[in-house]
């Protein structure tokens, strides 16, 4: 697509017109990739793990060895497929937290963005008083006065507990997109509020929907992960929150016993690193202006484009002075892209 | 070495960083002097001692100060505020029932021989159930240098019926009356409850209080002795309260003590010092270390300790490691549907992996439990019919659980849950306080037995004063909770603690026994006769005519046992600690425990 008025070479010229080079992925979105399926395959492993969780393998906190990589923690139990099943808790936890969280952070946000007035006024009032409240002491309290802890009930408290942000967030986007013209094309066509909220404003933040998501499952996962240290976890369930509350409550640290603590530990770094870098590195894809591939591979782009314009100029076979304006109208774009990829 | 004797001028200060920067520097030390230490057994002659770490090690001991103090830990955790001994939490030694440094009482129990040996009492004298004659020891003096009188002894027990709020109110439930003729004391038993156990028992935890005192401080609180507050505390013991601030409480030794001839000379410690501490790990890091000496904290593995070389012992050289004297217990709420049924009950018994939990929750230091509410090893083991025990008792046998569902006429439903006549078994609550790390652990094998055999059953550890009223108003399903102590009132206080239908508590009021709302018409006969029993055979027999009733209706089931106090030592400094070889004294800090400091010797110079 380009502008009617655009001269001809620029479409030709144009690197974009290449989808698979223009996405342009970055190491660190392979990065980030590489670490959330390590974690997904390490939770879905404990399904052909041989030992499961709940098997008294050995005594308590017996050291690596003996055909058991990480020991066993202080119910004799094999720590890695503990470590399987709680991964795959905590991911549970997560994708059902971040789905509440971001459908009622979304829904609300859309609605008073869009209506405005003073339904805004009253659900962005919401919003800020509850942003206002520290959310662990709400999701501690919550969760004590829960007559049973499972993993479902644990999950949909975290997600009800950490919207408030998504939501003002998405009324910014949405109340901007309200004001564009094809709002209005569709309020002609006789389109109703619920569909055009979906249909005409929807798609227009789903990208920075998609990655409030994911910012929501990493805080979820380290919720439960407070949560269950404070001993307030899914009761029968292993979690790597609940696998470091025993750890602390049998004194892991205190007796060497690393391999009770050390493995969460690092699944949780691993999990949370792995979710902010996804979400920073989905950030570049969605937002060509902050993508910053290789600085020359930028350069080299900028280099394609002045030759593809020589050459087309050649080709034309014009005077001098019309030459350059091609070459002149690429060259500014290449470089601001370069600019912005060194600082960002 | 000069580290050691700079630390200890920085102990005496009062900033706690000072203390522990202080107390780091002195660690290291003893770590090396840990290392190249005296051993026990090894260097023979008369450099030989005795009551050293399990591994038969023993530091070279501290220099300066330290090497005459020492250290102790355990039993205070905040900062002392309080040292009335009758307050809702005093501060330690002031706190009820612990070490007789400050306080005595007028008997001594021990939890290895369950004997009562004399403390301020020279001796008692029980008249079948009727009465109890004690006579003072002679010379008794409080630290002030006042004599010590009868009148000190009636008007602590007194403080019960002057202020009924108190914990020795109790003591008149089974007591009449408490009259004094010279140094003899008689104490006229409550003739229709008639149990002496109990009154023993209450006489061997009383600290016995100064008259002078506290009387100006019942004028001065109106009678409401629990409000008092004060920062003192005279006793008659073998130290004195010498300061307590935020990091530590120090006791100096009475140079004056009364006990001189009756233990034998005045304690080797020339003050006793109890740092206090946040949180166990704290305190476990510098036991290990050797910076305390002594100390009844949990520590999971301690044998990692001492086969890492250090200095530390206990009472027993193999697992348990300590000697039994409490029985964590099963509590079941009688009164829910399924668990009235005893056949359900019995089931459960046999569902839970014991050794699990001994193992692993208990981190080894439970014998095996034995389906009795007296404890097997130790003070009570002479009360046990074991064959009896093991004959009609249960043990961990899944398979048998389900057997004894089955023939009850239980089904297993699609969800794989027993069910019989629609009423499910589960899904159950598990309580118990949050934080009691070993009984929340224990839970949690218990919750998986249950899910194994097909009772649905999972934990929930709310905070403790919630856990405590909804078990006292039987608002729970299932529950682990303590009940009586080895102590001289035990088995029988236990199997009253159990079974007791005397003065049942509906459902929804405050019940201070029997929790589970178990109901039988012969247990209270039972009760009576065990508590009134004249002789040591009928005693037995009525006790498991009640052991019997228990195995056979399981109002509630031991889930382990404990130790009553961890007894803990570190021979970096003293040596001849009580151990099982070494037994001149009970491992224990409380009651008998008290001897040991007397007989305690310093390893440096």
């Amino acid at each position: 697509m380009s502008a009617p008025n655009a001269p001809l070479t620029d479409e030709k010229a144009a690197p974009r017109s290449n989808p698979f080079r223009s996405i342009n992925l970055s190491t660190r979105f392979w990065v980030a990739l590489v670490l959330v399926a390590f974690v997904v395959v390490l939770g879905m492993a404990g399904w052909v793990y041989p030992t499961g969780p709940g098997e008294k393998v050995g005594s308590l906190y017996d050291p690596p060895g003996n055909g058991l990589l990480f020991g066993t923690d202080n119910f004799g139990h094999d720590v890695v497929s503990v470590l399987m099943a709680g991964t795959r808790t905590s991911l549970i936890i997560g994708l059902v937290a971040g789905i509440v969280a971001t459908t009622i952070g979304v829904a609300i946000g859309l609605i008073s963005g869009f209506v405005g007035g003073w339904l805004e006024e009253l659900l962005m009032g919401v919003t800020n008083v509850v942003l206002a409240i520290p959310s662990i002491i709400v999701l501690i309290l919550i969760s004590i006065s829960l007559p049973q802890s499972t993993i479902w009930s644990l999950a949909i408290v975290i997600g009800i507990t950490s919207w408030p942000w998504t939501a003002r967030a998405v009324r910014a986007q949405a109340s901007s997109v309200a004001t564009r013209e094809h709002i209005d094309v569709a309020r002609l066509s006789g389109s109703r509020l619920p569909s055009i909220l979906l249909r005409d404003v929807l798609p227009y933040i789903l990208s920075y929907t998609v990655m409030a998501f994911v910012l929501q499952v990493s805080g979820a996962i380290l919720a439960e992960a407070a949560l269950s240290m404070l001993g307030l976890g899914p009761s029968g369930a292993n979690s790597l929150g609940t696998q470091l509350h025993w750890a602390l409550a049998f004194q892991a640290v205190a007796s060497g016993a690393w391999w009770a603590f050390l493995p969460p530990t690092i699944i949780l770094t691993l999990v949370s690193f792995g979710f902010l870098l996804l979400q920073a590195s989905l950030d570049e894809v969605f937002n060509p202006r902050l993508r910053r591939g290789k600085r020359r591979q930028m350069k080299q782009a900028a280099a394609r484009r002045a030759a593809d314009a020589r050459a087309l100029a050649a080709s034309r076979s014009e005077q001098d002075d019309d030459a350059q304006d091609p070459e002149g109208a690429a060259v500014p774009a290449a470089g601001r892209g370069i600019q912005e990829g060194g600082v960002a | 070495m000069s580290h050691l004797d700079s630390s200890q001028r920085t102990l005496s200060g009062s900033t706690r960083r000072g203390f522990l920067a202080a107390s780091g520097a002195a660690g290291g030390v003893l770590a090396l002097a840990a290392c190249g230490g005296k051993s026990g057994g090894g260097s023979g002659g008369s450099d030989e001692l005795v009551g050293v770490g399990n591994n038969g090690m023993a530091g070279k001991g501290r220099s300066g100060d330290a090497a005459d103090q020492l250290f102790i830990a355990g039993f205070q955790w905040s900062p002392p505020t309080n040292f009335n001994t009758f307050a809702g939490a005093p501060a330690w030694p002031a706190s009820g029932n612990v070490a007789q440094y400050v306080y005595e009482t007028l008997l001594r129990y021990d939890i290895v021989s369950g004997d009562l040996k004399p403390g301020l009492a020279a001796k008692y004298e029980v008249d079948g159930t009727s009465s109890i004659t004690l006579t003072l020891q002679d010379g008794i003096t409080w630290h002030d240098g006042t004599e010590f009188t009868t009148d000190d002894v009636l008007y602590t027990f007194e403080l019960g019926k002057i202020d009924e709020s108190l914990g020795v109110a109790s003591f008149w439930v089974e007591v009449d009356e408490m009259t004094a003729d010279g140094s003899t004391i008689s104490i006229a038993v409550n003739k229709d409850r008639k149990n002496v156990g109990m009154v023993l028992a209450t006489l061997a935890q009383q600290f016995i209080v100064p008259k002078a005192v506290f009387e100006k401080a019942a004028k001065e609180t109106g009678n409401k002795l629990a409000s008092w507050e004060t920062k003192e505390c005279m006793g008659t013991g073998p130290y004195t309260l010498e300061k307590a601030d935020q990091t530590q409480i120090i006791l100096a030794r009475n140079e004056k003590y009364w006990g001189k001839d009756f233990y034998g000379g005045l304690p080797a410690p020339t003050k006793v010092i109890h740092p206090i501490f946040k949180s166990n790990e704290d305190g476990n890091l510098k036991f290990q270390n050797g910076e305390l000496d002594v100390m009844q904290q949990f520590i999971p593995q301690i044998s990692k300790m001492w086969d890492s070389g250090k200095p530390v012992g206990t009472y027993l050289q193999e697992e348990p490691y300590f000697v039994a004297g409490s029985m964590p217990m099963f509590l079941i709420n009688t009164t829910k549907d399924g668990l009235k049924d005893p056949e359900v009950r019995r089931a459960m018994a046999y569902a839970v992996d014991y050794a699990s939990i001994a193992e692993t929750a208990m981190s080894g230091y439970s014998p095996d439990v034995v389906a009795s509410l007296i404890l097997p090893e130790g003070a009570e083991s002479e009360w046990i019919d074991k064959d009896k025990a093991k004959a009609d008792g249960w043990s961990y046998d899944p398979k048998k659980a389900e057997q004894i569902l089955t023939d009850a006429g239980y089904a297993k439903g699609s969800d794989g849950i027993y069910a019989k006549d629609g009423v499910k078994l589960g899904p159950w609550k598990l309580i118990t306080p949050q934080g009691w790390t070993d009984w929340n652990a224990a839970l949690e094998i218990v919750a998986k037995s249950f899910t194994a055999v097909g009772i649905s059953a999972a934990t929930n550890f709310p905070q403790q004063a919630q856990v405590t009223t909804s078990i006292q108003n039987g608002d729970f399903d299932l529950a682990c909770w303590y009940v009586a102590g080895a102590n001289p009132a035990t088995p029988w206080q236990r199997f009253s603690d159990v079974m007791s239908n005397v003065e049942l508590a509906d459902l929804g009021k405050t019940a201070y026994r029997n929790y589970g709302r178990w109901e039988n018409d012969e247990v209270n006969d039972l009760l009576e006769a065990a508590a009134a029993a004249a002789d040591d055979d009928t005693k037995k027999k009525a006790l498991t005519a009640l052991d019997d009733l228990f195995r056979k209706e399981v109002p509630a089931f031991p889930l382990m046992y404990r130790p009553d106090e961890f007894f803990e030592f570190n021979a970096s400094n003293w040596s001849n600690w009580p151990t099982e070889k070494n037994d001149y004294a009970p491992p224990m800090f409380r009651g008998a425990g008290n001897e040991w400091i007397f007989k305690i010797q310093k390893i440096g110079g």
